[in-house]
């Protein structure tokens, strides 16, 4: 078993709200090994996207902070580092794409200014080098024309286009991790492919880790070999792909999988649905926090928190779904 | 959507919404100790002005009461201007002129331009919003001092000159406000509904949309309220304000010759009472727009 | 040829405001303003005098054609003479207005690059003591008169009873130390009272830039902070900070020239203005509104002009 490139432990990420203080990530430990695609799945507001930001310092430091744990990373602890040393190492070691290419672009500037910019800072390029990498980045990616789509502007071209120029930029260095919050969930359908494969593609080129945030089950399945699900600022599970889709542990998990629609042969009366609603962040419960919604909950759960395993394929569980 | 049923329930939810606005920014408000503060210094001066208005105090604020440029004393608590007048009386009588151009020129413009901004808004593009559009443009290009000036003319010399330049001129930020925040409330469901119910265009405009842009025109009234006062300063000062009684820009103008002779009572008390008031406001405002304000980035 | 054809464009449709503007200031102050016949003419006037002189002031035309008059007058150039002093009203501007420009420019400037970085400053530290520092002070800025400003650094710096550096009033430009002195005070007035106002809005317009997700992303990448907020989000908000300064040149050249100006006896056409106020001098006030209307419509086009040369997504059709 190789070395882990990323470490986190008992991480946990405080916001200071008009109602008091929130957790939106509680203890949450996972590992990411080199040149693995791993999902960080969960539905909105569960902490995956804070999980992720946090990896590179970008949590809004007014309202939010670390509160506990470690990020463990080429020998150093991102938690506690310093901004100068984070800022070496964004867009550099580690790469984050966002959601939203429409607008996570600056509009003011040409493509190859923004992209010359990360390639002088990051590996001393003079302009001209800067320049030619940057096409030959937009080249790869796939975007035609990149010589002249160098000099363009984020508004000439269109929302698939923009998030390849986003992938472009954040492999330009050679990151050995490339962090993608939900990096497709804008797009239509057809798009949404195309960049999955050119994300896949590249990964294995470039040969680095990925961390891909996503609520989509199914973008999860194309792409990773390992996920790993959050629920409530924690994680409820993590496994290996065939064996998470397969062979759910956690009742949430098996929940989520089962309330998919799928074309099958005897259709139910009803698609199924995980009854209740998600915990509110600043009145949680004292248990497990998905006892009140699990129908296979125990007494143990309404007053014990249950935790995650160290095995490859582990729930977070009391009464995990049998195998 | 088209049962009475439906209109009312989509009403509901934006009463609803709008009052969790007003419930949620009373406390906010609250929790915001220099708006509070600023609130109670502006309680404080519309006091003072009550009591004048009602009589209580600084009648006396034209009599001879002293001699000339007395020093502060028990008699006279900020001393005496030129002619023997007590300077404390006239601050304190200045207060009420303030607040009577402040509220009327602020409830006046702020209405106009509430009233004018929701036609244009809900008629953005026809010639109706043109015709708004182009009068605000040039009642907003003239200097306002020249239009001050020219009412005053054209109205021989009326009191009210300088109250109606005002709200001629300062309807206009409150209109282009509730302008654009019409155009964006027309889209909402609750109109259609109401469209297709028949409900006259004018009674949707002034009965569905205009109370829901009712905390940016409290807003503006506050802002509109400090601007007049402001101005009153000024055009009095250069003599096309205040014509019988008193005010601080009077008092100001009285005072520039005395200043450059040493004697700065009658300077100091007019500026201060007058920032203080300014300023109090000034937070006032701030705190109220944060309050109630959904989207602003503030702090 | 491009930008030749939008100016030319642009310029018409600020007919429509030029005619506005002038239209109701003709109305406010000639068509209903004074009567002047009776200035001109001498004691017991015939009917006869009479009727010459308000024939020669116009008053028997319509209102439609006094008003062309007055539409020619601004497109010639050509607003007669000063009732006042009988002085032809074209040399009375090429005497004030650079005088006017000389006194407002170096005030203008300074208050709004001085509230630009102010602004960033604030945005930069949001929430922290120098913001809190910078917001505060630009409060109270904003709640001290102008007026009190005015006549309070003339005591300060300029009388007897303060520092006495500076002169009380008065102006000459005949060598650039006579002109430092004169200008030094009028222009401490206006920093000190646009700052307020400057800063409190620029510093609204990065703030609001800064929740951009191009910001974020810029962060991701390691930009740091000097170079984000003074080149990536600065730029971005060009476009409300250039409207802004330009939209402020047309009063500031002309109305907030006048308390100044009146107040330390400067020469230059918010004095002349304020005379004709009080003096009730049509001809210089029709040329002042004429004026300040046109520049309006030349700034409006200089703006669109320069939107396009700061932001790529605007185009100039």
């Amino acid at each position: 078993m190789a070395e882990p490139l990323l470490r986190v432990r008992d991480l946990a990420i405080e916001f200071d709200t008009q109602y008091g203080t929130v957790r939106a990530v509680d203890g949450v430990s996972f590992d990411v090994y080199p040149e693995e695609t791993v999902g960080l799945v969960g539905e909105s507001g569960c902490g995956k996207t804070v999980t992720g930001l946090s990896l590179l310092g970008l949590i809004p430091k007014p309202p939010g902070r670390i509160a506990a744990g470690s990020i463990e990373f080429g020998g150093r602890d991102l938690a506690t580092a310093s901004e100068e040393e984070l800022r070496k190492i964004r867009g550099s070691e580690i790469s984050m794409i966002f959601q939203e290419p429409m607008t996570a672009l600056n509009p003011v500037f040409t493509i190859g200014n923004q992209m010359a910019d990360v390639l002088a800072r990051h590996k001393g390029l003079t302009n001209s080098q800067a320049r030619t990498e940057a096409i030959e980045m937009l080249a790869r990616v796939g975007i035609p024309s990149p010589a002249r789509r160098v000099d363009e502007y984020p508004h000439q071209l269109s929302g698939g286009q923009r998030q390849r120029v986003m992938i472009a930029m954040a492999l330009s260095c050679n990151p050995k991790l490339l962090i993608a919050d939900e990096p497709t969930t804008a797009l239509d359908v057809t798009t949404q492919a195309q960049v999955l494969e050119q994300i896949n593609k590249l990964q294995e080129e470039f040969r680095m880790a990925v961390i891909l945030i996503t609520h989509d089950l199914g973008v999860v399945a194309e792409t990773c070999q390992r996920a790993m699900v959050m629920y409530c600022g924690k994680v409820a599970e993590q496994a290996p792909i065939a064996e998470l889709f397969a062979q759910p542990r956690h009742p949430y998990t098996a929940g989520l999988l089962s309330s998919i629609p799928r074309i099958r042969e005897d259709r139910p009366e009803h698609l199924p649905i995980i009854a209740g609603r998600v915990p509110d962040l600043l009145h949680l419960p004292a248990g497990c926090r998905f006892a009140a919604r699990c129908e296979r909950a125990l007494d143990r759960c309404q007053t014990e928190q249950p935790e995650l395993g160290e095995q490859t394929a582990s729930a977070a569980c009391f009464n995990p779904v049998p195998l | 959507m088209n049962t009475a049923a439906e209109v009312m329930e989509a009403e509901a939810l934006s009463d609803a919404a709008a009052e969790s606005l007003w419930t949620k920014g009373l406390y906010k408000f609250r929790r915001d100790r220099v708006g509070l503060w600023a609130f109670a210094v502006v309680l404080l001066y519309v006091g003072v002005a009550l009591g004048v208005w009602l009589g209580f105090w600084a009648t006396g604020w034209a009599d001879l009461a002293g001699e000339k440029w007395e020093p502060v004393s028990s008699a006279h608590w900020f001393g005496t201007n030129i002619i023997g007048q007590d300077i404390f009386d006239r601050a304190i009588y200045s207060t009420k002129t303030s607040f009577e151009i402040g509220l009327v020129v602020a409830v006046l413009a702020t209405a106009l331009g509430g009233i004018l901004g929701a036609i244009a808004g809900f008629f953005s593009g026809s010639w109706l919003d043109e015709l708004i559009l182009w009068l605000m443009g040039v009642l907003d290009s003239i200097p306002f001092l020249l239009f001050v000036a020219a009412i005053a003319y054209t109205l021989q010399g009326n009191p009210y000159s300088m109250h109606i330049a005002m709200v001629v001129t300062f309807w206009i930020t409150a209109g282009r406000l509730v302008r654009g925040e019409v155009i964006k409330l027309k889209e909402m469901e609750y109109v259609d509904a109401a469209h297709a119910l028949g409900v006259p265009e004018y009674t949707i405009i002034f009965r569905h949309i205009l109370p829901n842009t009712s905390h940016i025109l409290l807003v503006q009234a506050t802002i509109t309220f400090v601007a007049a006062i402001k101005s009153e300063v000024i055009l009095s000062f250069l003599g096309l304000g205040v014509k019988d009684g008193m005010s601080w820009g009077l008092m100001i103008a009285e005072s520039s010759q005395e200043v450059l002779a040493g004697f700065f009572n009658n300077f100091l008390s007019a500026s201060v009472l007058l920032f203080g008031l300014v300023m109090a406001f000034n937070l006032f405002s701030d705190a109220l727009q944060d309050a109630l304000d959904p989207r602003t980035v503030s702090d | 040829m491009e930008l030749f054809s939008y100016s030319l464009r642009k310029l018409a449709t600020g007919v429509p405001l030029v005619i506005g503007v002038t239209l109701v200031s003709f109305l406010l102050m000639v068509y209903f303003g004074p009567d002047k016949t009776f200035e001109l003419v001498g004691k017991n006037p015939t009917q006869e005098q009479i009727d010459e002189v308000r024939a020669q002031l116009g008053y028997d035309q319509p209102m439609v054609v006094r008003y062309a008059g007055y539409l020619r007058e601004i497109v010639t150039f050509d607003f007669g003479s000063s009732d006042s002093t009988g002085e032809p009203i074209s040399s009375i501007l090429a005497r004030t207005v650079p005088i006017s420009l000389a006194v407002a420019l170096p005030g203008f400037v300074l208050g709004n690059v001085l509230g630009v970085l102010l602004g960033l400053l604030a945005a930069f530290y949001r929430g922290a003591w120098p913001d809190k520092l910078i917001m505060g002070s630009a409060a109270i800025g904003m709640s001290i008169s102008f007026l009190i400003v005015i006549i309070g650094f003339q005591i300060l710096l300029s009388s007897s009873s303060g520092l006495n550096l500076f002169p009380v009033r008065g102006w000459s430009m005949d060598s650039f130390g006579e002109y430092v002195s004169y200008v030094t005070v009028p222009t401490l007035a206006t920093v000190f009272v646009a700052l307020g106002y400057n800063t409190r809005f620029y510093r609204s317009v990065i703030v609001e830039e800064t929740t951009r997700d191009h910001v974020r992303t810029a962060r991701a990448f390691g930009v740091p902070s000097l170079q984000l907020y003074c080149k990536l989000i600065l730029k971005n908000c060009l476009i409300p900070i250039i409207t802004r300064i330009m939209f402020s040149i047309p009063f500031v050249v002309i109305s907030g020239s006048l308390l100044i100006e009146s107040y330390f006896g400067i020469p230059g056409i918010g004095k002349i203005t304020y005379d004709a106020i009080i003096t009730g001098d049509q001809p210089i006030l029709k040329a002042v509104v004429a004026l300040t209307a046109i520049m309006l419509v030349l700034v409006q086009l200089l703006t669109d002009i320069m939107y396009r040369w700061v932001d790529p997504r605007v185009s100039l059709k």
